[in-house]
């Protein structure tokens, strides 16, 4: 019994100790693991800071500066209240909260899912991460659209 | 060792390519977008040190080549918000004058028809009939008033006092 609980403890060092070594030599993981603890941190934004107390620490520059409301202000409004269930105002806000919100959180399961099928499919990692280019690159135009096409009305 | 300094350089290549992802959303929202100019700067300056390190170990490059393009790329939309918000700031500030001359043209336009217009108020009570009548001879209706004015003038601003 107790030379099986050895031997199990040794297998699981070695484990670990062989994805540390993945880990290390693997560039794609390192990007995904910090990309969903950035993404984490955006909803951990959200979630303290509240729309009633209205606490936000950033402020919108370009209304500072130009004395208008741009396409994107209220958006962190908006994404603590989408945090907090209240969509319908969550809409008032920003008409474009949830699109943006809706592709962080969609990148933070991607992200999940990406490493996994990564770490499990060595085979296929090229290929899955040229999907993931594509498919993140084509989902982030989709929900920017609107923004980019605010920027580039002006210039 | 060398392989230490091959981890080094991919690990700046890394920290270059998530700067720069970073700082391409940053820079597509109007409210952060002058703010992505920094991190911008940052992975530029990340990508070049790590594309030069990995250049001279002869190890391989394209993350730290990605994270520069995307940096550049990210920090040139970042400055195109610089144009956007001085465009705007200038048609705010030409916005208000717009409203006004908008205004003043709305005001002589209407003063314009009025004097010009034929005014008739026909009111019929109980059989009787009573019409005006104006005509836009507007020289003619300043005339009278000033006539009407002179005229009253010295009656109405006498003030008779008994003793």
């Amino acid at each position: 019994m107790k030379k099986e609980t050895v031997q199990s403890m040794t297998l699981l060092k070695l484990k670990n100790s062989v994805a540390q070594i993945k880990l290390r030599n693997e560039p794609y993981l390192k990007i995904n693991i910090v990309l969903a603890g950035v993404i984490l941190l955006i909803m951990a934004y959200s979630g303290i800071f509240s729309p009633e107390k209205d606490n936000y620490p950033v402020v919108c520059i370009h209304e500072k500066i130009t004395g208008e409301p741009c396409v994107s202000c209220g958006i962190s409004h908006s994404f603590s209240l989408i945090l907090r269930g209240r969509v319908d105002e969550a809409y008032q806000w920003n008409r474009y909260g949830m699109r943006v919100f809706l592709f962080f959180a969609g990148q933070l399961i991607l992200r999940i899912i990406f490493s996994f099928l990564y770490s499990r499919y060595t085979t296929t990692s090229k290929q899955l991460i040229l999907f993931d280019i594509v498919g993140s690159s084509v989902l982030f135009l989709v929900t920017f659209m609107p923004f980019l096409t605010y920027i580039f009305k002006y210039c | 060792m060398e392989e230490v300094k091959n981890n080094s350089g991919q690990n700046l290549g890394i920290a270059a390519l998530i700067t720069a992802i970073l700082t391409f959303v940053l820079a597509v929202i109007p409210c952060v977008g002058l703010i992505a100019i920094i991190p911008g700067i940052v992975a530029i300056v990340l990508g070049s040190v790590a594309l030069s390190q990995a250049n001279r170990d002869n190890s391989p490059h394209g993350v730290a080549l990605a994270g520069l393009i995307i940096g550049i790329i990210a920090i040139m939309i970042s400055f195109s918000q610089i144009f956007v918000a001085r465009k705007i700031a200038n048609h705010a500030d030409k916005w208000p004058k717009q409203i006004e001359n908008i205004v003043n043209d709305v005001q002589d336009n209407v003063m314009k028809d009025l004097e010009d217009a034929n005014i008739s108020i026909k009111v019929e009570s109980n059989g009787d009939t009573v019409k005006i009548v104006t005509t836009p001879d507007k020289r003619n209706k300043e005339q009278t008033l000033e006539d009407l004015e002179k005229g009253n003038s010295t009656v109405n601003d006498t003030v008779k006092v008994k003793k």
